[in-house]
């Protein structure tokens, strides 16, 4: 018997390729969740990496590091924040 | 937004389970819990004492740091420590230059007690009467000087 597909559906899922059960050290949400301005985890709300190899969501890094008493620093190991190539 | 959403989940964790001689007196909202912790070890100065930490959470918690006082409250006592002030004010630079928001209630929490465990001055810190009588409350308007790394 030959089937002829007339149409189909693709289902897809993707999730950011980080160790899973990990959550920003800033915000405590998911990495493959958003940070808490966001709505839509993804492309809008993405994820950054450090050199020191500690990674955020981009906008929860920000919120830290583009304050003063920062003083530019990973806050988990307080080594110069910058970021991974 | 952002505080709400942080200290929602710390919250629920804190409710899971919490390091001993530490327990939440209350948390009703987002902006100001209140924690008891206890000294574990057989430290004299503190013995069967339970000491209440009030903390003050701003909208930009964590990025912000939380004000954290010791508060007499409920027959609790503020304790004898070279670094807090007989107004409850605590001199600890991770609450200060040194905070992060990785740092959450329970870490500051753990800090402050083991500040406690390992002390072993009854006294108070230089100055205190007259910090107490300039009626310094908040944390926040205080530059302290971390220079002491003995205690």
């Amino acid at each position: 018997m030959k089937v002829k597909i007339k149409e189909w559906h693709a289902v897809a899922t993707w999730r950011w390729d980080m160790p899973e059960d990990e959550v920003c050290g800033i915000c405590r949400v998911d990495f493959d969740g958003c940070c808490p301005n966001c709505k839509y985890p993804g492309d809008d709300c993405p994820l950054i990496v450090g050199k020191c190899h500690h990674s955020f969501h981009l906008h929860c890094i920000l919120s830290w590091i583009n304050q003063e008493s920062a003083k530019g620093l990973c806050p988990m190991c307080r080594q110069k924040f910058e970021v991974a190539a | 937004m952002f505080a709400q959403k942080r200290l929602g989940k710390e919250l629920s964790n804190i409710h899971k389970s919490l390091p001993p001689g530490i327990s939440i007196a209350s948390a009703s909202d987002f902006s100001n819990w209140k924690m008891d912790i206890q000294v574990l070890d057989t430290n004299p100065l503190y013995a069967d004492q339970i000491y209440r930490l009030n903390f003050k959470f701003s909208g930009s918690y964590p990025i912000e740091a939380p004000e954290v006082t010791f508060i007499k409250e409920d027959g609790r006592d503020i304790p004898m420590h070279p670094h807090i002030y007989s107004n409850g004010v605590i001199c600890l630079d991770l609450l200060g230059t040194n905070w992060s928001p990785v740092q959450n209630v329970e870490s500051v929490c753990m800090s402050i007690q083991s500040m406690l465990t390992s002390n072993t001055k009854n006294e108070r810190p230089p100055g205190d009467e007259t910090f107490v009588r300039s009626g310094y409350r908040s944390p926040r308007n205080i530059n302290f000087v971390y220079d002491d790394n003995t205690v």
